[in-house]
């Protein structure tokens, strides 16, 4: 029996609500006062990148953050409260959606039973998911702009055995 | 007094910084660290009065700072500002030395509430 098959799926152990509880804190702290994630989905852009924490533990997975790739510089320049003729490079980009991604997953690894460990944020493509029930998503958007949240379990190694970290 | 914030997040120093301020803490050295291992050179070199610091860290973590500073002797104020605020974590920091841990996300209030008799 593997470690997926033995836990217990996100979607037992974390609910939407607290994922948006966690974001209602995150955003006017690190985006900026009155700005908020909102939890109503709109159509997805055609290009998107994500940035993402791992979490390593009783539960293991990732928690990922994903938007365009607009929606992700602007979320930077509200970071870094930079004003034009400032513009925000592909680090600072990179740097601040890690950020988020860090800072939520913090929080939500805080939630969850048992002892775990919290890897360093990454951005790119986000990894694969895992067992269909071992997801909590939560589709929504920022200043009307596509964004989501997704708590994602390990997808399995083709061996049977979970992708190591 | 001389504050060294130590984050491999370049973008989350300068937010510690700003709220630094905010907080009015303004009128203090600030200097900077990417990881636990520089910070524990800038300790020995810069002699800060405080040490804030992220925990999760590449090259050497925020923990691992802390104990190899006390390790060597050195009682410089040591605080973390971290993702991870569970009472496990609270534990170990406390238990390692630190006088505060801040969990991000944070505002002004929580680090004058956790910083008011530590910043003179």
């Amino acid at each position: 029996m593997t470690t997926a098959q033995r836990t217990q799926p996100i979607s037992t152990l974390l609910d939407p609500a607290t994922v948006q509880s966690i974001a209602d804190e995150v955003w006017p702290s690190l985006v900026g006062d009155g700005e908020a994630f909102v939890p109503v989905p709109v159509a997805p852009p055609g290009e998107v990148v994500s940035a993402w924490v791992d979490i390593v533990g009783p539960w293991t997975g990732s928690v990922v953050l994903t938007c365009s790739p607009a929606t992700a510089r602007a979320l930077t320049e509200n970071v870094l409260m930079t004003r034009p003729p400032v513009v925000v490079d592909d680090e600072d980009v990179a740097d601040a959606l890690g950020e988020l991604a860090n800072v939520l997953g913090g929080n939500i690894k805080s939630v969850l039973p048992g002892e775990s460990r919290l890897g360093l944020p990454r951005t790119g493509t986000a990894p694969p998911r895992g067992r269909l029930d071992d997801v909590c998503a939560l589709a929504g958007q920022w200043r009307g702009d596509f964004l989501t949240i997704t708590v994602q379990g390990t997808a399995p190694h083709p061996s049977g055995t979970e992708v190591p970290q | 007094m001389k504050i060294l914030v130590t984050d491999d997040s370049r973008v989350m120093r300068q937010i510690v910084i700003r709220t630094l301020r905010q907080a009015g803490y303004d009128d203090h050295d600030i200097i900077q660290a990417e990881n636990g291992r520089e910070a524990l050179e800038m300790v020995g070199s810069e002699h800060p009065d405080l040490v804030l610091s992220d925990w999760n860290m590449p090259e050497m973590s925020g923990i691992e700072c802390l104990e190899a500073l006390r390790a060597s002797g050195s009682q410089v104020p040591f605080g973390f500002v971290t993702s991870e605020g569970s009472p496990e974590m609270r534990a170990k920091a406390a238990n390692a030395g630190a006088i505060f841990l801040i969990a991000k996300p944070f505002n002004e209030d929580t680090f004058k509430d956790a910083l008011d008799g530590v910043i003179a």
